[in-house]
């Protein structure tokens, strides 16, 4: 079933960042919201969640940096159980155990509270927390900046091969064009609070409309390798 | 674990001690004769040399400060408190008819205190900003700069004089221990306000509350599990302080209002140079504080392991 | 040229940095890459003076480098500056301490070169972006005319098009100024477009340090290889077709 959102804007201190926009999330998507800091990428992804939350699906939301995902004061049980409640589901019913190994965290000591884990591992608890209700959609925003790249990577892999599995769609933000273009099959650009370009990637890379996407295209890597 | 309590407990014992040598150095070297205030005391009348000479060393006067020092310590260390210079009886009997007013008295202000300042702070943090907020915040700033004792006569003034409604002297009935327990309440609740109000205000603030709603926990749950939790801790510290502060205005407000507790206790005891039952006083207060904060701290650790223990 | 020979750094008992050996001339980048942990702000630190070595020597044309005051671009702008000074007061500080006076012209030149407006200098550094923030950093970093810059992840905070666009301001102002550059980074992307060698440091020693363009072409140890497939996964390299 695809999901839709109409007329998404936000307003921060009188001005507006996020023009009126509209996507649609056709199931098992894979969506890459790209653009420059200040675009408004990670308001839409934030309107976005709490609009389809308000009509009533089922979907969760995955932040870019642990602290701003757990509380420190709270175990890891705790905030697994936090969500299990949160989502309905009854004790231990959500599968836990699947889901940990799936992203290869299994083993950790769920009593400790967060600082007592790496990063790494707290980004993963926090996206196998968003996958435990089985959700229509996931969004994560910006997984990447705030890891190692060769934890970022083994996340990215973990993350695609556990995904084709499943029936969630899942929307990439980030600033970075070039991750993207490795993960995902349509891109929706954003300039300053609008959405300026939209189209399977290959399209967007190749052939970029907008000045916005020009530029992104063109810095979406450091350089090619040699054969 | 065990490290962290030693280490707690240590620093207790260090508190007591040198509190308890301070007090005593304090009281040797005031002004004035002591053994002449020691006599003064017991008979009521001035008297010949003779006489305060003779005073001077049943009670110990003549020895050296360290001497004198070790005598109270010594008994004190197997829980004796000796007898009072002036009356000759044990000082404990004196000091637990005294607590007996006292801690009540100091329970019932603290209750009034949690009992205004945890709802005015949740109200008041409703809506931050706002003129019950603003009201809020100038009504404790009032409060903490009004000293006790002035309070304690203007509600003397009102109520007991103007009004009649209630008694202002003495102890003999509950009601007796409305008008201070309010004095030393709303003090109480003034401090613990504006605490409560930042405490939580800061919670609210927390970079992960977005992210918990945002996974379907109720706000209720927020509210509870996670704003305070967070909030609790500069409460409880504070508290810690309002404990000294309360055990200050307990002797002022004792004073004024004409009650036999642990306020007037020692007023009247430095007045006669009393030692054994200054020192009493003294250690029982200090150890008071000293528990308290032990447990305070221990309370901090529990919440929030990281206070105290790990590398930054 | 920068030397370190057999630097080792202990705290305690642990080994931060393990027997270190590089150089560097002056007009070159290196490029140091590794994880969290794996000893880069350490081995900035030792560089700068600022740590003391436990065994080994760091030095600049024989003499320690201390005596050249290497400068240092950090890698969170907002954490960089006194928020209580102005910008313009937060560049001059090397200049003051150091009792220099700077040849006519210099700080408008290097603004030119790092694309900021003179007058933005004024501003405190809570009032601009992050972007020119971070360019301010390597203006108080080359003002002083110093031989040897350090960078410790100087892009990290910002995002994908400005840290393109602002590594190639350095390697500008590089050709020109002709400082050499150490540069901390855990982006193999930008450590392979912009250095000369490349050091791959892991758990306190270098796993390889090589030519960049023969590291990207082929890397020689097994983590070299585990960083540039990372490095392809995140798009930061394009593998050839």
């Amino acid at each position: 079933m695809t999901l839709s959102v109409t007329g998404l804007s936000a307003v921060r201190s009188g001005r507006m960042i996020l023009f009126p926009t509209s996507v649609d999330i056709p199931p098992r998507a894979r969506i890459g919201l790209v653009g420059s800091s200040g675009s408004g990428k990670s308001t839409l992804g934030h309107a976005l969640i709490d609009d389809l939350r308000k009509q009533g699906h089922s979907v969760a939301h995955v932040p870019q940096s642990p602290d701003e995902a757990l509380d420190p004061l709270r175990s890891m049980a705790f905030h697994w159980r936090e969500a299990e409640v949160a989502l309905g589901l009854a004790p231990g019913s959500a599968d836990q155990e699947t889901l940990f190994h799936a992203l290869d965290i299994a083993g950790g000591d769920l009593r400790k509270r967060p600082w007592g884990w790496s990063r790494c591992r707290l980004l993963r608890f926090a996206i196998s927390m968003a996958l435990s209700g089985q959700p229509v959609l996931i969004v994560f925003d910006d997984p990447t900046s705030a890891l190692d790249p060769v934890v970022a990577a083994a996340t990215m892999d973990l993350l695609n091969t556990f995904l084709t599995e499943q029936e969630t769609a899942m929307i990439l933000i980030t600033h970075d064009l070039g991750l993207a273009a490795q993960h995902v099959e349509s891109l929706l650009l954003l300039d300053q609070g609008r959405l300026v370009e939209e189209g399977p990637t290959q399209q967007v890379l190749e052939a970029p409309q907008t000045q916005a996407a020009k530029d992104l295209a063109a810095h979406r890597n450091w350089m090619s390798l040699p054969c | 674990m065990i490290k962290v309590f030693g280490g707690l407990l240590l620093r207790a014992t260090v508190v007591l001690f040198g509190t308890a040598i301070l007090t005593f150095a304090l009281l040797w070297h005031a002004p004035g004769d002591p053994a002449q205030a020691i006599a003064m005391a017991r008979f009521d009348a001035l008297l010949t040399e003779d006489v305060i000479a003779q005073v001077r060393e049943e009670v110990g006067l003549n020895m050296t400060f360290w001497q004198a020092f070790w005598a109270w310590l010594g008994p004190l260390l197997q829980l004796d408190f000796g007898n009072s210079s002036v009356t000759g009886r044990p000082v404990w009997a004196d000091l637990q008819a005294a607590i007996s007013y006292t801690f009540p008295l100091a329970l019932v202000a603290l209750g009034i205190g949690l009992a205004i300042s945890i709802p005015l702070a949740q109200l008041a943090t409703k809506r931050p900003g706002g003129w019950l907020d603003r009201f809020a915040v100038g009504v404790a700033s009032l409060g903490n700069a009004i000293p006790a004792y002035w309070l304690g006569l203007i509600l003397i003034l009102i109520f007991a004089v103007q009004l009649a409604w209630l008694p202002a002297l003495g102890a003999s009935t509950p009601a007796h221990a409305v008008l201070p327990a309010l004095t030393l309440g709303l003090g109480v609740a003034a401090s613990l306000t504006r605490i409560i109000r930042s405490g939580i205000l800061e919670a609210r603030g927390q970079s992960f509350l977005p992210a918990v709603r945002r996974r379907g926990v109720s706000e209720r749950a927020v509210g509870r599990d996670h704003i305070a939790p967070h909030a609790a801790v500069p409460v409880i510290t504070v508290f810690g302080l309002e404990l000294a502060f309360l055990l200050e205005g307990l002797v002022l407000v004792e004073v004024i209002f004409g009650r036999p507790g642990l306020g007037t206790f020692l007023v009247s005891a430095i007045l006669a140079r009393d030692f054994p039952q200054v020192q009493a006083v003294v250690v029982l207060t200090a150890l008071i504080f000293v528990i308290v904060n032990l447990l305070i701290d221990l309370i901090y650790r529990v919440i929030d392991p990281r206070i105290g223990g790990h590398d930054a | 040229m920068l030397v370190v020979k057999n630097l080792t750094v202990k705290r305690g008992a642990r080994v931060t940095l393990h027997d270190i050996s590089l150089t560097l001339a002056a007009g070159e980048t290196l490029a140091v890459v590794g994880e969290s942990g794996a000893g880069k702000s350490t081995l900035i630190g030792a560089i700068l003076g600022l740590i003391a070595p436990s065994s080994g020597a760091v030095t600049w044309n024989g003499k320690p480098t201390g005596d050249i005051r290497p400068a240092l671009v950090m890698q969170e702008p907002r954490a960089a500056f006194n928020p209580t000074m102005s910008l313009h007061r937060s560049v001059m500080e090397p200049v003051v301490a150091q009792n220099m006076t700077l040849p006519v012209g210099r700080l408008e030149r290097l603004c030119k070169g790092l694309e900021i407006p003179v007058e933005m200098l004024h501003r405190r550094p809570t009032e601009v972006s992050i972007g020119q923030a971070q360019r301010v950093g390597i203006l108080r970093a080359l003002i002083a005319s110093s031989p040897l810059v350090l960078f410790d992840e100087p892009l990290s905070a910002l995002d994908a098009t400005t840290q393109k666009h602002t590594a190639q301001l350095i390697s500008d102002l590089q050709k020109e100024e002709g400082f050499a550059a150490l540069i901390v980074t855990h982006d193999l992307g930008y450590a392979v477009a912009h250095a000369d060698q490349i050091a791959v440091l892991k758990a306190g020693r270098i796993e390889e340090l090589c030519g960049s363009a023969d590291f990207a072409q082929a890397p020689q140890t097994p983590y070299g290889k585990t960083l540039r497939d990372a490095a392809i996964t995140l798009g930061a390299l394009e593998a050839a077709e």
